[in-house]
């Protein structure tokens, strides 16, 4: 089970759940502080650089380190919170459509399907239009265009398990349907569950980038890597570093929960394993 | 076979138009119903209560919500998708003009996403077992974590910047005439006979389309190899091999005609995915397509943009969705009865 | 003349976990032209390895280490891949098992079938007359109109052929017939096997028929070799090996197979089970020998070598063992007779159907009738067999027992209760199935003492938790489990163990009835055995009911007093099994019985037709 993605991607997650925990103590620097006289400093290591500000600062003289260390907050806050939502929601979805079949799966499937119509992109730009900024709207917004694709997965599967004979035996013992759901389909899915949820934390932080790079995500004064990203590009030609750094960050984290996850999936699922993916 | 392709169709068709109405449904109801007061969105912030006021009445918005949504529905039916508060222009003109940028832009991006995964599925699928197979997977992952706007930043960066090989702004250089037609450049162009202009406009879409297409193309070399790994632990792959078949013959005339059906179920399934990246992507290539627009209306709060560029977009993803479904029944004989 | 194809001391070895298993030991067997030898073994045994080594299509890892492979005067193992390669399909053709699966799903009959004849060398315009030639030659009816079907439109049987086209194409001068008619139905095997036969006379070829069937080796082959753990244990011709057996494997096997005709006795069933590979290395001598009655630390600790005891009849056994080796011979069985008190089970006219939606939209809807008209009762204590092939109806009969499907029309009672046809009833535990499949009947996740103990969780046989494992400890000497897998998973355990805990559990629900569907079919002979001891002991004592759902007319027959024949959702004949057996009414039973191979391997089969019979010169 010592798989080396699992190793590294799990790495990375913990470095980056202890920067977000512990960011106060971490950042050299207050990331909302504006210093204008040192505005576009680039990092230490370059000429021009000081080693007040490791990374450079921004064109408001904000520490870029500090502002990553703190977007991570946001990232990570909004990533994990959006994959609890959208594994809630998809999961009982799914498991009440491929357990019962019937009317109710192809209730929910035609949910499902009218849900996926739209590009994923623009139904959450869309929704954050109609509720208004802020990272819990942020949320409710990456919950609601990423269920489905939790659903559509997992029902699936569901939909293996139910089937088989072991589900039959049970309810000739007389179970009823909601401990065979419980006792007997969601253990087998849960795997499953577990890889979803850990990509999905990583698809939640990407689509956080994407909407404050359009400036739909949290106010301007909240440190968030996409919106570092879109006020770098502005400057993009006289301070690369301002843009590279922020995409790095993301960059990283989000290899760290794809990792993690591709190593669960093989981890967790005995079939994969021989084939040393 | 052809009597189970228009089951396909009429099955899709039916389906459609339910879909279209309850997403606009969904669509209208969100930018209108929820707690950000529409009008706040639309006035300056010192406007008078009168301002305020004869707006309320020019957008309807006096009404109930529900007549609101018939009024939209009624014009919509008819071609009417309301006129554009930034660009004071009616909105199907813009969608007309931009739409088909975006869908030149689409499939070339799905062009390169294929040139792309299908060797590198096959490689994949080719080195397993090897140390190289190894490389070439942190590659995908790496690939993977990097999302079709950030490839943008690098490619603009890099190619269109540092080196200075591709153009990286609009869809032909300024002061090129661009001809009335199908609004497809690559199309319009070779039917005008321009091949200078065409080589202009294709240099053009060569940086945003591979963002598209860089942030698209894991996904497919994933579902590609996985299911070549698959079909290789087949019995009938065994069985072609005790026949004496060698391995190329085997992948190329066996495998990957099966392995095609499920890489095109991922395709049509997250074709979405790809489409909705042409929001920044656009954006940040200054293309001219719906994304872009679709990203100005949204800094605007143009309402009647908004909806009518959603309600394209979902028509579209409905349209390819339904001849992916008619080309895996064309590829797949199991579903070829009726 | 030279033989086709000589195996002389051949060993095959594995690399696995860094540790050298040999997997095949000492193979030797030499095949004539036009000669059939039959490979017979359990799974596991090796049969199927040996097809590998003459393909060169070993897995990862294995190689042959010793010995060598003959064909036609050629080293096999000598020769490169791309050589090797160049030989399959013209020299050397394979019948597969599974023929449903064993073709390119999308694509054409023809489309594949001329890519082969391509690879041999056949010119692109002579295909279609030459395949049109050999498919009505394989008896494949509509042959140009076969061309243009996928596999998924044509039957098993049907598929098979196409294959046995295949292989024969070429003339070859061996071909190798691995378990080709495992899975088809009674009736197409007994077609199939006519089939190979007559194109191996045909085209004079060598044959090598891989099979798990004693006693269908004996019918079709010359020779018989019999496999264990990677050994040939015995080889000789097939009336020595069958009449006269001299290994006490080969013994013990043949007595573990239930005849159709003759008394019945209890089957002796071994114990434990074949070894698995991770075992080899530990049994250095005999493999065999744990489990031989007759065995001395001899046999244990060396290799035995092959001894002659008749003509082109060897064996690897000591003279010692010969004389003390014959298996012991069981009591007769007394099956139950129909007690006259309330019926466990009586059906009267009950029909199940099921609707789809076909046609444009799914606005068409046909109605399929798995069940029709059946009516017949079960007396308690009695034991049932349900005979029937794939589709006959006989699975959904015995969920129908059970509760887990609703009647469409008709009654069913249960101990005289009616069971109701309106709200989902089942009528608690009284009736429990045990389902073919142990592994999609075992919960994967759930260790055996928890699947023993499932029924004790909730409802009328409730047990705290605590005096659980009592119970299980019950149910595993019930079933004769060993009572160290209380523990364990079912990934760990062996098919056969695999079965047993599905029996344990259903019997935890102490049912008055139980309904066993086709559990024993894909078990190993000797594994089989014991299963069905294990059911007649559960009847024997505690006065269970059984339904025993089967194709195989044998195993019916040996546990069952009473048999029901289904075919096509009808009940085609009723009666005390011996009645049935030797005077069948209903043509399909007669030719159901027809179709099975014959005890005795003096008996002509695969049987031919009437028709033909009557044109056959006299």
């Amino acid at each position: 089970m010592r798989s080396p993605r699992v190793v590294i991607g799990g790495a990375i997650v913990v470095a980056m759940v202890i920067c977000a925990v512990f960011a106060p103590q971490i950042a050299p620097n207050d990331p909302a502080n504006q210093d204008l006289l040192n505005m576009l400093l680039p990092p230490m290591w370059e000429e021009g650089g000081s080693a007040d500000y490791p990374f450079g600062t921004d064109s408001l003289g904000r520490c870029i380190l500090s502002q990553m260390i703190y977007g991570a907050r946001v990232a990570l806050f909004v990533g994990f919170v959006a994959a609890i939502g959208a594994t809630l929601l998809g999961t009982t979805l799914a498991l009440l459509a491929g357990y019962f079949g019937g009317w109710i799966d192809r209730a929910i499937s035609h949910l499902v399907d009218l849900w996926m119509s739209l590009p994923p992109v623009v139904l959450s730009v869309t929704l954050m239009v109609g509720f208004g900024t802020g990272v819990g709207n942020v949320i409710l917004s990456i919950v609601l265009v990423d269920w489905t694709r939790f659903c559509r997965v997992v029902r699936s599967e569901v939909m293996v398990v139910a089937r088989k004979d072991f589900v039959a035996a049970a309810k000739l013992l007389g179970f009823g349907n909601i401990r065979i759901i419980l006792r007997e389909i969601l253990p087998s899915v849960t795997p499953l569950i577990i890889t979803l949820f850990t990509l999905q934390v990583g698809i939640g932080i990407i689509v956080e980038a994407i909407l404050s790079f359009v400036g739909l995500s949290v106010p301007a004064d909240v440190p968030a890597w996409g919106q570092m990203i879109a006020q770098a590009r502005n400057y993009m030609y006289q301070a690369p570093w301002g843009i590279i750094l922020p995409i790095i960050a993301m960059f990283v984290t989000v290899l760290g929960f794809n990792l993690l996850g591709e190593g669960l999936r093989v981890a967790l699922d005995p079939r994969l394993r021989k084939r040393n993916i | 076979m052809f009597n189970s392709l228009i089951n396909v169709a009429a099955r899709r068709l039916a389906g459609a138009v339910p879909t279209v109405l309850l997403l606009s449904m969904v669509v209208f109801f969100v930018l209108r119903a929820l707690p950000a007061d529409p009008l706040a969105l639309l006035l300056p912030p010192n406007a008078t209560q009168a301002d305020a006021e004869v707006v309320r009445k020019a957008l309807g918005l006096d009404r109930s919500i529900i007549v609101q949504y018939l009024i939209w529905l009624r014009d919509a039916l008819s071609g009417n998708l309301g006129n554009s508060i930034a660009f004071r222009e009616p909105v199907m003109r813009l969608l007309a003009n931009s739409l088909p940028a975006t869908l030149e832009l689409s499939f070339v991006g799905l062009a390169f996403a294929l040139i792309i995964s299908i060797p590198g599925g096959l490689l994949l699928y080719g080195t397993r077992g090897t140390f190289i197979e190894s490389v070439l997977d942190v590659i995908v992952v790496c690939m993977l974590s990097i999302p079709s706007f950030l490839w943008a930043i690098f490619l603009l960066l890099g190619f269109g910047v540092m080196l200075g090989w591709l153009p990286f702004s609009g869809r032909v250089d300024p002061g090129i005439v661009i001809p009335d037609g199908t609004g497809f450049l690559l199309i319009d162009y070779i039917v005008a006979v321009q091949w200078g202009y065409w080589q202009n406009a294709f240099s053009h879409l060569i940086l945003p389309a591979m963002a598209l297409a860089l942030g698209f193309s894991p996904l497919v070399i994933r579902v590609l190899r996985s299911s070549l790994l698959e079909a290789s632990e087949d019995h009938y792959v065994t069985v072609a091999r005790q026949r004496g078949l060698n391995e190329r013959q085997i992948i190329l005339k066996h495998m990957l005609r099966n392995s095609a059906l499920p890489t095109i179920t991922l395709i049509g399934a997250q074709f979405g995915f790809l489409f909705g990246g042409t929001l920044l992507v656009e954006t940040i290539f200054s293309y001219p397509g719906i994304g872009n627009l679709m990203v100005q209306a949204v800094r605007n709060h143009d309402l009647p943009l908004i909806q009518g560029i959603a309600l394209v977009f979902c028509i579209t993803t409905l349209a390819i969705n339904t001849v992916v479904d008619i080309l895996y029944v064309v590829l797949n004989p199991k579903l070829r009865r009726a | 003349m030279a033989p086709v194809l000589t195996f002389n001391d051949v060993t095959v070895t594995a690399r696995i976990e860094r540790r050298n298993i040999d997997v095949l030991r000492e193979i030797s067997f030499t095949l004539a032209p036009g000669g059939i030898v039959g490979l017979v073994g359990e799974s596991g045994a090796g049969k199927s390895m040996i097809g590998r080594v003459i393909s060169g299509l070993l897995p990862e890892n294995f190689s042959v280490s010793a010995g060598k492979v003959e064909f036609e005067g050629a080293d096999l193992t000598a020769l490169s891949k791309r050589e090797r390669r160049a030989l399959l399909g013209r020299r050397i053709a394979f019948i597969p098992q599974e023929p449903l699966s064993a073709l390119n799903p999308v694509r054409t009959i023809g489309s594949q079938f001329s890519e082969h004849l391509r690879h041999i060398g056949i010119e692109k315009n002579r295909h279609r007359a030459l395949m049109i030639e050999r498919l009505q030659q394989v008896q494949l009816r509509n042959a140009e109109e076969a061309l243009l079907r996928y596999p998924h439109e044509l039957s098993g049987g049907q598929c098979q052929r196409m294959l046995i086209a295949m292989a024969f194409a070429g003339e070859p001068s061996l071909v190798v017939a691995d378990e080709p008619t495992t899975a088809l139905d009674v009736m197409t095997q007994a077609h199939i096997v006519r089939l190979i036969a007559e194109q191996q006379k045909l085209h004079h070829t060598a044959l090598l028929f891989i099979t798990h069937d004693l006693r269908l080796a004996g019918h079709v082959c010359r020779d018989i070799g019999v496999m264990y753990a990677g050994d040939m244990v015995e080889f000789g011709p097939a009336p020595a090996v069958l009449k006269a057996p001299s290994h006490p494997y080969t013994k013990s096997l043949l007595a573990a197979i239930p005849e159709l005709t003759g008394p019945r006795r209890v089957l002796p069933a071994l114990s434990d089970h074949m070894p698995g590979l991770a075992s080899f290395a530990g049994l250095a001598g005999c493999r065999f020998s744990p489990r031989c009655a007759v065995k001395d630390s001899q046999c244990m600790a060396t290799r035995l070598p092959a001894r002659a005891v008749g003509e082109g009849h060897w064996v690897r056994c000591a003279e010692r063992c010969q004389a003390a080796g014959d298996a012991p011979v069981g009591d007769l069985i007394k099956l139950p007779d129909a007690a006259s008190t309330i019926p466990a089970v009586s059906f009267d006219r009950v029909r199940l159907s099921y609707h789809a939606s076909r046609g444009f939209l799914g606005l068409r809807r046909s109605r399929f009738d798995a069940v029709k008209q059946a009516t017949f009762t079960v007396a308690q204590g009695e034991i049932l067999g349900i005979v029937g092939e794939s589709g006959s109806g006989k699975t959904s009969v015995g969920r129908l027992i059970v509760g887990l499907e609703r009647p469409s029309e008709g009654t069913i009672r249960i101990n005289g209760e009616e069971r109701m046809t309106g709200a989902v009833h089942l009528t608690g535990r009284d009736t429990q199935l045990i389902f073919q499949d142990p592994q999609s009947a075992l919960n994967p996740r759930r260790s055996v003492l928890r699947l023993l103990t499932q029924a004790l969780e909730t409802g009328e046989n409730y047990v705290p938790e605590a005096q659980r494992r009592t119970a299980a400890e019950a149910l595993l000497r019930d079933t004769g489990l060993p009572p160290d897998c209380l523990e364990r998973f079912p990934s760990q355990l062996s098919g056969g163990q695999r079965q047993r805990v599905n029996i344990g559990r259903a019997l935890g629900a102490q049912p008055r009835l139980i309904v066993a569907d086709e559990i024993v079919s894909g078990l190993d002979v000797s594994v089989q055995a014991h299963i069905l001891n294990c059911l007649l002991d559960l009847n024997r004592r505690h006065g269970l009911t059984i339904v025993f759902i089967s194709h195989d007319l044998a195993v019916v027959r040996y546990l069952c007093s009473r048999i029901l024949m289904m075919h096509a959702g009808e009940i085609v004949e009723q009666g005390r099994t011996e009645a049935v057996f030797a005077n069948p009414q209903h043509p399909y039973t007669k030719a159901l019985l027809d179709a099975v191979p014959p005890d005795n391997a003096d008996q002509p089969w695969p049987p031919v037709p009437a028709a033909e019979r009557a044109s056959m010169p006299r």
